[in-house]
């Protein structure tokens, strides 16, 4: 029994347990609201994957969303842009600021829970000062919303984004030396440089790749609710770590996959639908997301030392 | 000149506040008024308190983002406890104590059972908040007796006493941290624990007693901000964890563990406290605040970066 | 083994489903299914409104869901009305935090046939059938400046403690506090506005900088519930007998601080109130009473309401004083 397989049989329970107890929980169309409130946290969690492999972690990519949010109604509503622009405004923002972190942890090697730490709040604060936190900018045009809001047929058009994301990163962590490479330096950061890998360079990508799909990730937040605002995204960073622990990577580096992260994060999304469903108050989702990850985290401990004996 | 390496963080965290002091002095005077200094080093009271806690925790190489949420409980039981009748000294002790035991929590799960600190701090922060949220229902703890706020000391000694506690308990902890074997006993634990170990200290007991410490100060740290009022709210706390890890880290403390010093800590509590009024008095705008205070924390952790690798490359 | 397990499970599963999977929709059993949201939870504003709530859904024999987000997570509430569509309930009553964002899923909810109000704060007009309110939010400025002109004499300086910067009913109260100033009191001057996050503790803290960096102000409306006690406390600590204190919040709140004279006087509605009609509205939407062109509705023992277009008003912004707080509870 590896804890993939585990975490996939506390998903199916989940499933079977809320298919009995919540009100058309197993529903084509439920399945597809379950695809599209998580898909932002989603590609977060993705992103996390290969930088908590590495042994770091960046807790600054909801602001981050935020800040690509605002850039984006910003450029489009305040300076004119066309959209299109204004979206690269919003993706070369979410690059910058994966950049600031990037340099911060890979040139300067400063802890990245500090810098992400700072920026965290940093970012925020810039999309707070930008719009004086006053400023909501919304009406985008139809095409643009049809990215959060459309579906074929009872697919929403987030998995095709999301989708497109996970097999990017499969491949990544999986199929790439690069993935390989992350391992290694997660493994033993010193240990990796002496054997010739470009440790800072592969450390800065991984930040730099954070910070591209917290960009995306902005995209998908504004088109689904219609509004950019500096206060979106909030709390995302957290969700988004605890799917990738629940999913299996550990938070030390060094091993991680980006299946268990879409299982983790699967297995917290039902859960929050589900008991929404089942009409329990929304404080339990919290308990219960607590109490799972730390179910979890000891069923690794366990697992671990059983393989290893 | 070891003194000053050792505490070289500390110098240039010093340097940072007296520029911030100096731009005070000439720009905004104000800023030095008595009643408002007062005011300041009360409302860091608890950051301070709080912030030993989360050196020691950090040195031993742990962390405790739940702190927040032990800080609204242990609000909540001082709140209870006095409404119930209890004596205020009772009450006090009675959140002391829970912090305490929410700590344990955290320091069986993570020194017994061997879980990663930042994850289950993550797990105990969602799910203690929710949990108070689910009891409380946000309805505040009202119709306390009048010994609760001030502790019944009356607001001038109250507001000297509450700064007082703080410094008492900094000061205790940094003697303790030089000078016990305890406080030796955390330092080789967050440098190796498994050269501490055969040293002949034992890491998993050093690592529980920092996460009890933890909590019972957060729980004394709770206190102090409770007392200030005259009822407690059951959402207080928020981000408090932030405020704090930020103090520490500011001040000079290795997230990789077994580096810092209290004094450093100190500094760091100090700054942060100051750069909020002090933007207020220097006519910065409300929504730039969280902008700056993230600047603040990068520039002060870079410049270390920057000034250690010159240091290494000359 | 394992093979054996995974087999047994998706037959549960399957089974499961199939038992549950045509029980969906609304009310099954006689009676409503409301589903009731506020801004978030943990505000004791909103538990008083659900007292009110309650107490009409026992009357009425309704089922009311309530349930809402726990912080101040715009794309939550939107998630939540989502859950609500999927399970099938026959009215949704939202207390709008982001306008634009429920507005989309709103209209979703009324594309399903699910009856739609907005209470307490207003979504997009196309988005619902009708908005319980309280009060205009330009009512409830000229309130409040009414208060901190009479403060005043008419001349002189305030600062405003808001909750978060970018709470949408707190930023549209000081749109219009800012219009009423300019057309009606132009010898009133608005210093500054500070963020209190709806926290105590940062309302007592910004008020203490204020009173120092602005030594004229003379008047601090706090237009968040925990605002209120946190700016009071924060005055009288500072022993500025000159500055008063005014602004919207809870009378069990306002209580201790309007005896002691530091704060003038709190405006609100009665929120029990507010919860109770919002729910009777909903019964009567759902069962067809409540429809355009009515202009009066009958709700328990509130009497008869008036509604304006799709507006049902519950009554204009109260003021509790230091002489008529203690007939209040909430």
């Amino acid at each position: 029994m590896t804890y993939e397989r585990g975490l996939a049989l506390c998903l199916l329970l989940e499933i079977a347990l809320f298919s009995a107890i919540g009100w058309n929980f197993f529903t084509a169309g439920n399945a597809g609201e379950i695809v599209r409130a998580s898909a932002e946290v989603g590609l977060l969690a993705l992103a996390l994957t290969p930088v908590i492999i590495t042994g770091g972690i960046d807790l600054s990519v909801g602001s981050l969303l935020g800040l690509c949010a605002v850039v984006l109604g910003v450029t489009w509503r305040e300076a004119g842009w066309p959209l299109p622009a204004a979206v690269a405004a919003a993706i070369t923002a979410g690059i910058a600021g994966g950049g600031l972190n990037a340099l911060l942890v890979a040139r300067l090697g400063i802890p990245p829970l500090i810098v992400t730490l700072g920026t965290y709040s940093l970012f925020r604060g810039l999309a707070e000062g930008i719009t004086a936190g006053v400023k909501n900018y919304s009406d985008f045009p139809a095409s643009f919303l049809v990215l959060g809001q459309g579906a074929i047929g009872p697919v929403p058009s987030q998995l095709f984004v999301v989708g497109a994301g996970a097999l990017g990163f499969w491949l990544l962590v999986h199929r790439m030396a690069a993935g390989r490479a992350l391992r290694a330096i997660g493994f033993s950061p010193e240990g990796s440089r002496y054997a010739g890998l470009a440790v800072g360079r592969r450390l800065g990508a991984v930040y730099l790749l954070s910070g591209l799909c917290a960009a995306v990730a902005s995209l998908l937040y504004v088109a689904r609710l219609g509004q950019a605002k500096a206060d979106a995204g909030t709390g995302f960073e957290l969700m988004a770590v605890t799917a990738v622990v629940l999913g299996g990577t550990s938070i030390f580096g060094g091993r991680g996959s980006v299946g268990g992260t879409l299982l983790g994060l699967a297995a917290l999304a039902v859960l929050q639908n589900g008991l929404r469903l089942a009409d329990l108050p929304a404080e339990l989702a919290g308990v219960a997301t607590a109490a799972l990850l730390l179910a979890a985290l000891g069923a690794n401990r366990v697992l671990e030392g059983r393989n290893r004996a | 000149m070891r003194l000053l390496s050792t505490h070289r963080r500390a110098l240039s965290v010093a340097a940072a506040y007296g520029a911030l002091m100096l731009a005070l002095a000439v720009a905004a005077p104000g800023f030095y008024a008595p009643a408002n200094l007062r005011d300041v080093l009360v409302g860091a009271a608890p950051v301070l308190v709080a912030a030993v806690g989360m050196t020691a925790v950090i040195l031993a190489r742990q962390i405790d983002i739940s702190i927040g949420s032990q800080f609204a409980i242990c609000a909540v039981v001082a709140g209870m406890l006095a409404r119930s009748g209890l004596a205020m000294p009772l009450a006090a002790a009675g959140a002391v104590a829970t912090g305490g035991m929410l700590g344990a929590l955290n320091g069986l799960l993570v020194a017994v059972f061997g879980l990663p600190a930042i994850v289950v701090t993550l797990a105990t922060m969602v799910g203690l908040r929710e949990a108070l949220r689910w009891a409380t229902e946000g309805v505040w703890v009202r119709d306390l007796p009048a010994g609760f706020q001030w502790m019944g000391l009356g607001q001038d000694a109250g507001r000297f006493a509450i700064p007082a506690v703080a410094l008492a308990v900094w000061a205790a902890v940094a003697w303790g941290m030089r000078h016990l074997a305890a406080g030796r006993a955390v330092y080789a634990t967050g440098s190796d624990a498994e050269v501490a170990r055969l040293a002949g200290v034992r890491p998993r007991r050093v690592v529980f007693g920092v996460f009890v410490a933890m909590g019972a100060l957060t729980g004394l740290a709770a206190l102090l901000s409770a007392i200030q009022f005259i009822d407690v709210q059951t959402s207080s706390g928020v981000g408090f964890e932030l405020r704090v890890i930020a103090a520490v880290v500011v001040g000079g403390t290795s997230i990789a563990g077994g580096r810092g010093t209290l004094v450093g800590s100190l500094l760091g509590v100090l700054l942060l406290a100051t750069a909020g009024p002090a933007l207020t008095f220097l006519g910065s705008q409300a929504y730039w605040d969280r902008a700056l205070q993230g600047l603040i924390i990068l520039a002060a952790v870079a410049a270390d970066a920057v000034g250690a690798g010159k240091r290494r490359a000359a | 083994m394992n093979r054996l397990r995974g087999w047994a499970m998706l037959a549960l599963v399957v089974g499961s489903a199939a038992c549950r999977g045509g029980a969906g929709g609304g009310g099954g059993e006689q009676g409503l299914t409301v589903a009731m949201m506020p801004k978030n939870k943990g505000n004791p504003y909103f538990a008083s409104c659900r007292t009110g709530a309650d107490e009409a859904a026992k009357e009425l024999n309704i089922r009311l869901l309530w349930d809402g987000p726990t912080e101040t997570d715009p794309a939550k509430q939107n998630e939540v009305v989502d859950a609500w569509i999927t399970r099938g309930v026959d009215v949704i009553a939202v207390s709008v935090e982001n306008k634009e964002a429920i507005s989309t899923v709103l209209r979703k909810a009324r594309g399903r046939g699910i009856k739609v109000i907005a209470w307490d704060a207003d979504a997009e007009p196309d988005a619902r059938d009708y908005f319980v309110n309280q009060a205009t939010p330009r009512g409830i400025a000229e309130t409040l400046v009414s208060h901190a002109a009479r403060l005043l004499g008419g001349k002189g300086e305030f600062a405003v403690i808001t909750a978060s910067l970018t709470a949408a009913n707190q930023n549209e109260w000081l749109r219009q506090i800012r219009a009423v100033l300019a057309e009606k009191h132009p010898d009133l001057k608005l210093v500054d506005v500070r963020p209190s996050d709806d926290d105590r503790r940062r309302a007592f803290e910004e008020t203490q900088t204020l009173l120092k960096v602005h030594p004229q102000v003379k008047v601090i409306m706090a237009i968040a519930s925990p605002a209120v006690p946190g700016a009071a406390e924060a005055v009288k600590q500072s022993g500025r007998t000159d500055v008063r204190v005014t602004g919207l919040g809870l009378p069990n709140d306002a209580r201790p601080y309007l005896k002691d004279g530091v704060l003038d006087s709190a405006v609100l509605w009665n929120t029990k109130d507010l919860g109770y009609l919002t729910v009777h509205a909903a019964h009567a939407l759902a069962k067809g009473t409540l429809k355009p062109g009515v202009t009066s509705l009958a709700a328990g023992r509130l009497g008869n309401v008036k509604i304006e277009g799709d507006q049902v008003i519950l009554g204009t912004p109260f003021t509790f004083t230091k002489e008529n707080v203690d007939q209040f509870n909430f």
